[in-house]
């Protein structure tokens, strides 16, 4: 009797033992490890909204996120009160703004990502998404946001660089399209009527060379060459009707560098430096220095996006001097503008509790009340918008207001065909900068044959190992 | 017979303890990291990835763009040797001639070296510069140029040279002079009064006794142009065309535009290896005329 009592009560005092370790392990609130996706329930309502009926204040969340504005951005004290303004309306939420240097900002992130201190919110550009997305550096948050009650009022289009196999990996924060920035003053001096000057690549071929003056040091158009040069060069290609590679269904990627499109692009890069000669002799400087020459005069049109007005004019130029317009149509009779901006990207490695706080916090910078007061600072302070937004519900009329209208219509005329980079960039993205090096500083270059030589090297050093990787 | 009893240095282990352990801790630890993340398709989110075993490193040796990358840092290494490795040793021969104004002259050799790199070839990238450039301008006196230094594929690697030829000699002159300065006087006086002219006394006299200093700068040199970055990237990024892009670049490049990690790894060890084998035979070498 007393040895059946001994072993109940120690099969007893084993079970509670075990229990009290299993309620300890999974009552962890505390925001330490558990890791894994955003999809899980969240704790608070699916938009990260305080809960009204909770009858408990919510356990304090602590957040890093790389957003601390620099001691020079002209949006300091709007960003300081709107960081202020979130702490008081989620007091839960504690964040640390934390300044990321102002060059190389993709080495320093990823250098904290391979170090375990990757930001539990961070803000990141269109073309590294499908890096991080296929890195795994980006949380799923497909569920918070199809819980959040704000999302019907974002554009799908803003969406779609940050979305990989119907799952959503970013909170999309502004949007950009480019086009051609010329000089309008520039133009009227030479003559030339924009509207049949940018009509086509031909036209505009014509008219950069009768810009370019080398007793005056001006010259017609600032092209890119340097190691982002694929950046400008796939809308030509794009506007000859083709693309640098393509997204096969089965998720594989083709190269199409020898494609007529892509041989015809280099051939007019090619042209607008030796047969127009109508670009600055140093055709790799850098993308700054495209635009010092754009400001001040010298250069009289350089490919832009449409958030760069407020750049051009903090540097002296006049608004009115600046026309914004579609790109000339390639062969295709087309000029599709490319579509960037940023998204916020939440830590997949921090807590439940963690990503959504930084997802309440990315929402909140997101929201139509905080887009509006950075137009309203903006308008107050003569800073040109960034016209295109993210948000469908944001009037952008009420914050152009005294800006010039051929210009509003430019930005909106640009955006009629948007397109996003093209697939694998940041992998392929040294294998065509080459070959448009190539053409812009030897004459003799042939682009069928320096594309063929890059397609192959391409081919069998990005496309052969990613396609094998991706039917494993 | 008396039997000596062992004790522990441990003054000595005390003093060598904190060096030992950093040295492990900041070299060979990341030395041998480097190595294990070399052998998988390295994952910096979950790592260590996909064991790959020696892929990474098939895949470098086959890879055009690797070995384009290795030329270009060999012909800079050639470059840099024949144009900049031997100037600070005859700046010290010929310093350690000068009596008069010696320490202005020693002053005047290291003032350049107080100035941060990159800014010194920030300066030389605007001399560059083929519109209002001041070097092609110079060169327009004397009926040369304009050059498009940074432009052409056949002179952008001596651009980025040239730089060091005029103001990278500051701290290795000071090492050949003290070198020198550490030859007895009286035997230098003496192969004066045997009729030694000034030639024959550096070849014979001077020059071996600065071999060691020599020997020791040219493994650092070695290894300091083969891992060359910064004065690079921020004259050409590795362009145009790829005619800059040194290893080292494409090791970063790799690891942080392509989020290829273990390629980068293996990279890195194999520059690593190059060094240490080139290292080895230039001291055999030496060991051997010795």
């Amino acid at each position: 009797m007393v040895k059946r009592s001994w072993q109940t009560t120690s099969l007893m005092a084993l079970v509670t033992a075990v229990l009290v370790v299993m309620t300890a392990c999974s009552g962890n609130n505390g925001g330490n490890g558990t890791g894994g996706n955003a999809s899980s329930e969240p704790s608070n309502s699916p938009s990260g909204e305080p809960t009204e009926q909770a009858s408990e204040a919510p356990e304090t969340v602590e957040i890093v996120v790389w957003d601390k504005p620099h001691a020079d951005d002209a949006n300091k004290a709007l960003r300081e009160k709107q960081f202020a303004d979130f702490e008081s309306k989620y007091p839960h939420i504690k964040v640390n703004h934390m300044e990321q240097t102002k060059e190389k900002e993709r080495e320093q992130f990823m250098t904290a990502v391979a170090g375990g201190e990757q930001p539990d919110a961070y803000f990141t550009a269109y073309p590294d998404m499908e890096t991080y997305i296929a890195e795994g550096i980006a949380a799923d948050i497909t569920e918070l946001w199809n819980g959040h009650p704000d999302k019907g009022n974002f554009l799908p289009s803003s969406l779609d660089a940050g979305t990989a196999d119907g799952k959503i990996y970013g909170v999309p924060s502004s949007m950009y399209v480019t086009a051609l920035m010329y000089n309008k003053q520039m133009f009227a001096d030479a003559g030339l009527d924009p509207a049949v000057a940018l009509k086509d690549w031909n036209s505009f071929g014509e008219a950069a060379q009768k810009l370019t003056d080398p007793a005056k040091n001006q010259y017609g158009y600032a092209i890119l060459g340097m190691d982002w040069a694929d950046w400008f060069f796939e809308y030509y290609v794009w506007q000859a009707g083709g693309d640098l590679t393509e997204k096969q269904a089965d998720g594989t990627a083709k190269l199409t560098f020898t494609s007529d499109a892509t041989v015809q692009a280099l051939q007019y890069y090619k042209d607008l430096k030796w047969k127009y000669k109508a670009t600055q002799k140093n055709v790799v400087q850098s993308l700054d220095d495209n635009q010092k020459d754009f400001y001040t005069g010298r250069s009289a049109s350089t490919v832009a996006a449409s958030d760069w007005f407020g750049t051009m004019v903090t540097k002296g130029m006049d608004i009115a001097n600046i026309g914004f317009a579609p790109l000339p149509a390639g062969p295709s009779g087309t000029s599709p503008a490319q579509v960037g901006g940023n998204y916020w990207i939440i830590n997949p490695k921090a807590s439940v509790e963690k990503q959504e706080a930084a997802f309440t916090y990315a929402m909140y910078f997101s929201s139509k009340e905080v887009m509006e007061e950075g137009l309203q600072f903006n308008k107050d302070n003569g800073i040109f918008p960034n016209l295109l937004t993210v948000r469908t519900d944001i009037d952008m009329s009420q914050f152009v207001e005294g800006m010039p209208t051929d210009l509003v219509e430019g930005v909106r005329n640009a955006a009629k065909e948007p397109h996003l980079e093209y697939f694998l960039k940041s992998r392929l993205s040294p294998y065509i900068v080459k070959p448009i090096q190539t053409v812009l500083l030897d004459e003799k270059a042939e682009p069928a044959a320096i594309l063929q030589a890059a397609q192959e090297l391409a081919q069998k050093e990005v496309i052969d190992p990613y396609n094998s990787e991706i039917q494993k | 017979m008396t039997i000596k009893r062992f004790s522990i240095p441990w003054m000595l282990i005390l003093f060598l303890f904190p060096s030992v352990v950093c040295f492990l801790l900041f070299k060979y630890y990341p030395l041998l990291h480097m190595i294990y993340i070399s052998l998988f398709d390295y994952s910096i989110v979950n790592p260590p990835g996909k064991f790959a075993g020696l892929t990474n490193y098939t895949g470098i040796l086959t890879s055009a763009t690797f070995w384009e990358a290795v030329s270009n840092t060999f012909v800079f290494f050639v470059l840099y040797l024949v144009l900049t490795f031997w100037v600070p040793v005859i700046q010290a021969l010929l310093l350690s001639e000068i009596r008069k104004g010696n320490a202005l002259f020693r002053f005047l050799y290291q003032l350049p070296t107080i100035m941060p790199m990159v800014a010194g070839v920030l300066i030389w990238k605007w001399m560059y510069n083929p519109d209002f450039g001041l070097l092609n301008y110079w060169l327009s006196f004397v009926g040369l140029g304009p050059y498009l230094w940074l432009n052409d594929l056949d002179i952008t690697k001596l651009a980025i040279v040239l730089p060091s030829l005029f103001a990278g000699s500051g701290i290795s002159l000071l090492l050949y002079y003290s070198a020198i300065r550490s030859v007895p006087t009286e035997i230098l006086e003496a192969a004066k009064v045997d009729g030694a002219g000034p030639w024959k006394r550096m070849w014979t006299m001077l020059l071996p006794n600065i071999k060691f200093i020599i020997i020791i700068q040219f493994v650092t040199f070695m290894s300091g142009v083969l891992l060359a970055y910064d004065n690079i990237y921020v004259m050409t990024q590795g362009g145009p065309a790829g005619s800059t892009t040194v290893v080292s670049m494409l090791i970063v490049n790799t690891a942080f535009q392509q989020s290829r990690f273990g390629v980068s790894a293996a990279m890195s060890a194999f520059m690593f290896l190059v060094i240490a084998l080139l290292t080895i035979i230039q001291n055999k070498i030496s060991s051997v005329k010795d």
